[in-house]
């Protein structure tokens, strides 16, 4: 649900050469540093644009983009503001006294079936079975992150 | 000596007794979150299949209240009880084994509540 905005916003972001590689420019935007090995010329940022749609009838764009489909890489920080996007959704949580380290028992009074109801959005929004030895153990969104983030290999 | 008596009375209160599926409290609460997941993601498809006329929120909520009149509970027996009565009745309702009067029973849409306080007895009836 927060994965299809980011992706709307993505989309959005590379729409002017959407007909290239999108999925490339949206991976090479967000790792700038990277994208100079891929192509043989180097370009700026805002000539980007320009340079891909000047080039567009080449065929060896096409030999060099690959075009695979895939979500914007994940972050520590994306994961975090996707979870607290979607604790913020939960009705019984105030928006207000919600933080990362706010304990769900202790601090916004939940209840053990409230988490489950959260760890099930959770994995709901993150796409992976989250089993309950380990989701029982998940009692702030500190927790949760850092769990996505060792499930999900997302360097620290 | 007191201190015997006090054991041989604890050792009478607390028996060990053959457990029926988990061997303690975390367990059975374990079951039961177990329980809860599969209950909460089937709602949807039996609001769907039985053509109910309630949201999806109303049953969800009616599934947490059906869990919460157990709360108290803390023997791992009963818990363990109450999880298997609760599988056999997801599972007749998702193979759509019962019908939709089933389901909508525990809605308890056309029974009155029975009065409980002096007055509302009074005016119903000769009923004490």
């Amino acid at each position: 649900m927060a994965a299809r905005v980011l992706q709307q916003c993505v989309r959005s972001f590379a729409r002017p050469s959407l007909r290239l590689c999108s999925g490339n420019l949206a991976v090479r935007a967000a790792a700038a540093p990277t994208a100079a090995l891929h192509r043989p010329l180097s370009f700026a940022a805002d000539s980007r644009r320009t340079r891909w749609l000047g080039q567009s009838r080449t065929p060896s764009v096409g030999v060099l983009c690959r075009q695979y489909g895939d979500l914007p890489p994940l972050t520590l920080e994306t994961i975090k503001d996707r979870v607290l996007y979607v604790l913020k959704l939960y009705d019984k949580i105030n928006p207000e006294k919600l933080q990362t380290t706010s304990h769900f028992m202790k601090d916004l009074g939940l209840d053990s079936l409230d988490q489950v109801e959260i760890i099930m959005a959770m994995e709901d929004e993150f796409g992976f079975e989250i089993p309950d030895a380990e989701a029982e153990k998940l009692m702030t969104p500190e927790e949760i992150v850092q769990y996505i983030a060792d499930k999900k290999d997302v360097y620290e | 000596m007191a201190s015997t008596a006090a054991t041989r009375a604890a050792a009478a209160t607390t028996k060990v007794v053959k457990p029926i599926f988990s061997r303690d409290l975390d367990e059975a609460k374990r079951r039961v979150r177990e329980l809860y997941r599969a209950w909460y993601r089937e709602v949807p498809n039996t609001v769907a299949m039985f053509q109910l006329d309630i949201t999806t929120r109303q049953g969800r909520n009616k599934v947490r209240e059906m869990f919460d009149k157990n709360k108290h509970v803390t023997d791992p027996r009963v818990i363990d009880m109450l999880v298997i009565k609760g599988k056999m009745e997801l599972q007749e309702t998702i193979h759509v084994w019962k019908q939709k009067t089933h389901v909508m029973r525990y809605f308890h849409e056309t029974e009155e509540a029975r009065p409980t306080d002096f007055l509302s007895k009074f005016y119903h009836g000769h009923d004490p």
